[in-house]
């Protein structure tokens, strides 16, 4: 549920700071930038965290509102900064439904089975509602050069486009709970997971073709063949890394029993140990191998499809670098017990903001200085009623 | 006043209504901001009480909100943050102690401590505090699913006479009685499925899984009364429960602090972690125990000989999975205390 720096989520749709000079054919391209410091988050970060700990976890909100608005701040556009305008009781709501609803799921089939189910609905029938109302919160608190960004929350629309990807995604959970045969469980998890790509794609169709600038309302162009081949292609290099992990993990047990002998200890050594030592090696390098490699190629993919009025944008990750940065945060974040983790946040949100280009038909100055303010209809205060954060 | 000093502040404003970016100069005239056009001519002045700012920060620009939607983005914020200083206007709380470097430093001390705090002290004592508070049917449905999983994985039906069960039923029963009146509790016979399954525990809601190794290996039925005594301590302590609690309250703060970073990591304690007892804990059930045995005319002699039978066994040979040794290390301090009791 929460929000990770440099995740498209920290750095909102748009535009440049600095002209990047390209053929004289080509429209200009400007890159976004962000002025972000470690050591100047590192504090927000700590004093952030004392706060939530002394308040026991109610300051999250106004730290979530600190945190989002350092990161906007720091991006910028054709030099003009991004704004973040949630309020934190807002968010501080949103938060407490987020755990009412999480404890309900993981209780609700202890109690009974029926309790469980209903649950479900619940989930199903409020899920379209609520991720609506996350998306709106978020685009409509968000700004740039004085105007606000927007989302249709169009109702109907919400519950023809989320309500099918809920009703799948929990299908395992509710066939399950009817003790329907396990070949038949089977069947349905391996189609939910063909279906995996195609409901994220409609997710993001969903999102990124509602999101509006002013009174510019953004496009997305289907792409789910593109979905499915960095989903594929990230499948196969999970399948890599995890046997990249098990040679690890033997070598781990292998240099371990070597260890245990060179110090003269006899007799078999503690198995579990080493099983559990070797089983946590395979999953950190799947995850650390593949997680940034296909979260950037999709990040690539969606952004690559949406426009916002002749606005288009571009964003080249390579995969390498990324892994590189990832490895590093992660070695310095635990060599450092933690403290490193702020530091980290900033330079990967960098790598994946400064990545990122505007790309307008003429000067983006010009091109935007036309958009004007909606007019915001009767109702849609009701958008600042609580603030979700929904991290897909 | 027509043309703008020398001294005023770049910035850019924004009408709200449209995107277009208007440079202006702003001058803090009293408790006022002047705005100046790039021509220089004057265009509004507007009082500082009606405006709203953003926090100060080192390089992000800084927002003036207007009273009429409008915005003012100064990019180069330094020399109006000064004005606004001599004005005595100052950020918040939160916002100052994030500039600075000492309140920064007190505060990362003031974290470390409390995080130590509370995962040596605070964590604890709340999660005894729940697991008393919570109700009993909470804790009874927690170790009917631990049950569950330890029967899928490790454990199969019990090899002992159906008599035998029930003799040690009945030993247990009449025990407690004196030594742990009240104590809800059920007492089960299991084998493990691999390995010599020397070993008992006692899960959530009372349940005490006592597997067939135990018994054979014991010397005398005293020793297996005095394993039991123990995992009676367990359950009279809710130490299964707070186990659970506990794992769960570090694996929040690890959240907190690191956000998705700790979550796959935070997992682990709660799994691997379920079944074994800190040396707290383990002290508490050996003066549980103790306290058991005397209440029933016998003295911690049984505790200890089982445990000393343990400690040679382990030096002889390695021991499998569900073993009592990796789940009550039997080590040298822990018989001296007994001895002393």
């Amino acid at each position: 549920m929460s929000s990770e720096p440099g995740r498209e989520e920290i750095s909102p749709p748009a535009a440049a700071a600095r002209e990047v000079p390209g053929p004289a054919a080509e429209p200009p391209r400007s890159q976004v930038r962000f002025s972000g410091s470690g050591s100047e988050y590192f504090r927000i970060w700590v004093v952030n965290l004392l706060l939530t700990l002394v308040t026991c976890g109610v300051y999250s909100a106004w730290a979530k509102v600190r945190k989002t608005r350092y990161f906007y701040q720091n991006t910028r556009v054709d030099g003009h900064a991004f704004d973040y305008h949630g309020a934190p009781l807002a968010i501080l709501r949103g938060r407490l439904l987020a755990l009412v609803l999480l404890v309900a799921y993981s209780w609700s089939f202890d109690i009974s089975r029926t309790v469980g189910l209903a649950t479900i609905a619940v989930l199903c029938v409020a899920g379209p509602w609520l991720f609506m109302k996350a998306q709106q919160f978020k685009f409509r608190n968000s700004s740039w050069r004085g105007l606000r960004f927007g989302f249709d929350a169009d109702l109907p629309a919400a519950y023809r486009t989320l309500l099918p990807l809920l009703v799948v995604w929990f299908s395992g959970t509710i066939l399950g709970a009817l003790l329907v045969p396990l070949p038949v469980l089977g069947i349905v998890g391996l189609a939910t997971g063909l279906l995996l790509p195609l409901m994220h794609h409609t997710l993001k169709r969903y999102q990124h073709a509602r999101i509006s600038y002013g009174d510019v309302a953004a496009q997305f162009q289907p792409a789910v063949g593109r979905f499915y081949s960095v989903y594929f292609k990230g499948f196969l290099l999970l399948i890599v890394a995890s046997a990249v992990g098990s040679l690890m993990a033997l070598g781990i047990a292998w240099g371990a029993n070597h260890f245990r002998a060179a110090l003269g200890i006899e007799g078999p050594g503690d198995i579990r140990g080493v099983a559990i030592v070797a089983g946590g090696a395979v999953g950190i390098v799947a995850y650390l191998g593949v997680w940034p490699y296909f979260s950037a190629r999709l990040q690539q993919v969606v952004w690559g499809n949406s426009r916002l009025g002749p606005v288009r944008f571009h964003t080249y990750i390579r995969a390498w670098p990324l892994l590189w940065l990832v490895l590093k945060c992660v070695a310095l974040t635990v060599m450092t017990l933690g403290l490193y983790w702020p530091y980290a946040a900033i330079a990967l949100a960098r790598f994946r903001i400064e990545r990122m280009y505007v790309i307008a038909p003429a000067e983006l100055n010009e091109a935007v200085a036309g958009v004007s303010a909606r007019t915001v209809a009767a109702g849609e205060g009701a958008a600042d009623i609580f603030g979700l954060d929904v991290g897909l | 006043m027509a043309t703008a000093p020398d001294t005023s502040i770049a910035a850019t404003w924004f009408d709200g209504k449209t995107a277009a970016a208007h440079p202006v100069r702003v001058d803090v005239i009293g408790r006022a901001l002047a705005l100046h056009d790039a021509g220089g001519a004057h265009m509004r002045s507007v009082p500082l009480e009606r405006t709203r700012l953003s926090e100060p920060s080192a390089r992000a620009p800084r927002f003036v909100y207007l009273d009429d939607g409008s915005t003012l983005e100064i990019d180069d914020a330094e020399p109006f943050n000064r004005a606004l200083d001599a004005l005595g206007m100052r950020p918040s709380l939160p916002a100052r102690l994030q500039r600075s470097a000492v309140a920064a430093t007190g505060a990362l001390a003031i974290l470390l401590v409390a995080l130590v705090f509370g995962y040596t002290q605070g964590v604890p004592l709340l999660a005894r505090w729940i697991a008393f508070a919570l109700p009993p049917s909470v804790e009874a449905r927690l170790g009917e699913q631990f049950e569950r999983s330890l029967d899928l994985q490790m454990l199969r039906a019990s090899g002992l006479s159906e008599d035998h069960q029930t003799r040690l039923r009945s030993m247990l029963q009449e025990a407690a009685a004196r030594g742990a009146p009240g104590v809800q509790y059920v007492l089960k016979s299991r084998a493990t499925r691999q390995g010599a399954g020397i070993n008992a525990f006692a899960l959530p809601g009372g349940t005490i899984v006592l597997l067939d190794g135990l018994v054979e290996a014991a010397a005398d039925e005293n020793q297996v009364l005095a394993v039991l005594a123990h995992e009676l301590g367990h359950v009279a302590n809710k130490h299964g429960m707070r186990n659970v609690l506990q794992a769960f309250g570090i694996g929040a703060i690890a959240h907190a602090t690191w956000g998705d970073f700790a979550g796959a990591a935070a997992n682990v304690p709660v799994v691997f972690g379920a079944l074994r007892y800190s040396r707290e804990f383990e002290r508490e059930a050996d003066e549980y125990a103790v306290a058991f045995l005397r209440a029933n005319g016998m003295d911690a002699q049984p505790l200890i000989q089982f445990f000393e039978a343990m400690a040679e066994r382990k030096d002889h040979s390695g021991e499998g999975v569900a073993d009592f040794l990796s789940t009550h290390p039997p080590t040298k301090e822990r018989i001296e205390r007994l001895k002393r009791m």
